[in-house]
């Protein structure tokens, strides 16, 4: 591994769930007006708020709809209602609703929404298009968190910011535990996990994991890469993605997302319109998730839609490679 | 109950008032939803000159009454209310629909002082509404009531007034919406008796017939299994109106969510739009409306 930015210390896969948990209660403790907006599908830190603050408690039940306008007239009041539920229920099902009541008035309205492409549940539930079902959407932030100490900090920093956050949450393997404590987040900024000079991974939320994977098998080749963390997808930090290509020139993007709407939209946006580069997008084509399962040996679905280490590595190789078409065909 | 007949005549006067600063907007984009605005008139009259709690000095006074319109394509008939009290320049009724102008296409709170709620997408505002009567109970509950409720009057302390009422007017169209029902059954489960709401039920939609297009009979049975006090009036009589907001506003602390029906006459006052149904007028059709009510209210 190449040189590594001083807050990061690689360690063993550590699922984000607990660490999501442990940031929520010390929102919760600091902010009395923090109220846990329930549709059946649990909350993070669930059992603190029973025992310490049961009044902070609303059940809306399946009723994704009503949960979206009416924590609307609760921020509206002063509070700061927090939903937690899968991204096609609590945003893609209230879609409208989120617009209409939560957004027109930048109402401070946070969703913990859970997606993803991996699980067992199936097409439902294995959702892809969050990200760019709200990316288009007006007043929006978009938050991805890489590793549990990231989820920890950017579900309390979510609560301090004043506005509609969307806190997205990742159905996939555990993710490496990357940040060490005292890692600073900062809502949208990107941060550069490993400096590198000739390609750059830019990687939001688990696939950030595979990134750093991809750049361990791309250094036996002696291709330096550099590792971005894009855990703030809208607004998404232009500086970092221009800095990235005019000091690399070749850009590959990762998200465990779709990639018509998402982080590699965005960071195309970025370049055409400022530096432009060779880009190649990793992340679910146009197509729906299924079930799948994780075992030993296999991945099903990191095989299935190609977004593993080994293929951000041959993405990375394929950037390279159109970049070297492309300064030729300048050169003639 | 029992209204003061000095009192019935001054709003009486105050709906003619009313509708003739409806007109002015109609008048001056050639455009409205017309119907569903003068049906409205004497509801919100009834609520704004004599009911709800509000200072017309501070139309951001925390405790003011809060009015959700969640059919917020009738906010022309709030915007004629609004500049009577003075929180809106009366001399810019006529920028309705214009670039700018605190008289949106819809209700928006951010152009203009005193709404509650900007909408336009129909079924949103009864849950919009749950969410400001809830977060009055919780503001309640962390107050500690004072010393002497404590001391002297114990069983007053879940009677006494809540803080602010939401009120919320809902048409009658909108209840197809399958969210209203979420929200009607959320407002039950929270006993949220500081919430009134009112539905316009002017029987018609934009289509034609609300019953036709997707009946939504037997009405006042549907809210009752939902748990809610139910009062049915005449939405143009001004007693009646009266009557069930005192009654309403009185039964706080019964635990129960209230909605009044109120039956009215989509387009009231204006013969030629009470025939067509008018839901939305363009040209002509709010031209000859104006025309005659012109003459009826002696808008000029």
């Amino acid at each position: 591994m190449g040189t590594l930015n001083k807050h990061v210390k690689i360690g063993e896969p550590l699922a984000t769930a607990d660490a999501l948990g442990r940031g929520m209660i010390k929102a919760a403790e600091k902010n009395q007006n923090i109220i846990a907006v329930l549709e059946d599908m649990g909350f993070p830190g669930l059992p603190w708020f029973a025992k310490n603050a049961p009044d902070r408690v609303i059940e809306c039940g399946i009723a994704e709809a009503n949960a979206a306008a009416m924590a609307a007239g609760l921020a509206a009041e002063g509070f700061i209602p927090v939903i937690n539920s899968f991204v096609f229920a609590c945003i893609c099902r209230a879609y409208n609703q989120i617009r209409q009541s939560i957004l027109v008035d930048r109402f401070n309205v946070k969703f913990i929404g859970r997606e993803g492409a991996w699980g067992e549940p199936g097409i439902s539930h294995n959702h892809v298009e969050g990200i760019g079902a709200t990316r288009v959407m007006p007043n929006l932030l978009i938050v991805n968190p890489a590793d549990a100490v990231e989820s920890e900090k950017a579900v309390q920093a979510i609560m301090d910011y004043i506005g509609p956050v969307f806190l997205r949450v990742e159905a996939s393997p555990p993710p490496l535990q990357i940040f060490t404590p005292d890692y600073p987040f900062d809502i949208g900024k990107a941060y550069t996990v490993k400096e590198g000079k000739d390609a750059t991974i830019i990687a939001t939320g688990y696939m950030l994991t595979e990134a750093i994977r991809a750049s361990d098998l791309l250094e036996k080749e002696k291709i330096d890469v550099r590792i971005i963390n894009m855990s703030t997808i809208k607004p998404l930090d232009d500086e970092a993605v221009i800095k990235a290509s005019e000091e690399t020139g070749a850009i590959v993007t990762a998200e465990n997302a779709s990639i018509i709407g998402g982080l590699g939209e965005a960071v195309a946006a970025c370049l055409c319109e400022n530096a432009p580069a060779p880009l190649v997008r990793v992340g679910v084509e146009d197509e729906f998730s299924q079930s799948g399962r994780i075992m030993k040996d296999v991945d099903e679905l990191k095989t299935h839609f190609a977004f593993g280490a080994e293929d951000l590595a041959a993405a990375v190789r394929e950037c390279l490679a159109r970049r070297e078409r492309l300064h030729k065909r300048m050169r003639r | 109950m029992g209204h003061d007949e000095k009192l019935i005549k001054d709003l009486e006067a105050k709906t003619d008032v009313v509708r003739r600063n409806c007109l002015t907007i109609f008048d001056s984009t050639q455009m409205g939803h017309a119907g569903g605005t003068m049906s409205l008139i004497e509801l919100v009259t009834a609520l704004y000159f004599h009911h709800l709690k509000l200072d017309p000095n501070n139309c951001d006074w925390p405790e003011r009454d809060r009015v959700v319109l969640s059919k917020a394509h009738c906010c022309e008939a709030i915007y004629a209310v609004l500049v009577e009290i003075g929180w809106l320049p009366k001399d810019k009724l006529n920028t309705y629909y214009r670039y700018g102008s605190p008289f949106q296409g819809h209700a928006d709170r951010w152009a203009t002082p005193g709404l509650d709620y900007s909408g336009g997408s129909l079924g949103q505002g009864l849950s919009f509404a749950n969410g400001l009567a809830l977060a009055e109970k919780m503001h309640m509950q962390r107050k500690a009531p004072t010393e002497t409720i404590t001391r002297f009057m114990p069983r007053y302390i879940s009677k006494f007034n809540p803080t602010y009422r939401t009120y919320c007017i809902l048409g009658d169209g909108e209840c197809h919406e399958g969210q209203v029902w979420e929200a009607a059954m959320f407002a039950n489960k929270y006993r949220l008796d500081n919430l009134i709401a009112i539905v316009d039920y002017n029987k018609y939609s934009l289509e034609g017939p609300t019953n036709e297009i997707m009946p939504i009979e037997p009405f006042v049975d549907k809210w009752k299994s939902f748990g809610w006090w139910v009062a049915e009036v005449d939405g143009h009589d001004l007693r009646q109106v009266l009557d069930s907001l005192d009654l309403a506003a009185h039964l706080y602390g019964d635990g129960k969510p209230k909605c009044i029906i109120a039956h009215t006459v989509k387009g009231y006052g204006v013969s030629f739009w009470e025939e067509a149904h008018t839901h939305i007028g363009r040209g002509e059709e709010i031209t000859r409306g104006v025309e005659e009510a012109r003459k009826r209210y002696g808008y000029s």
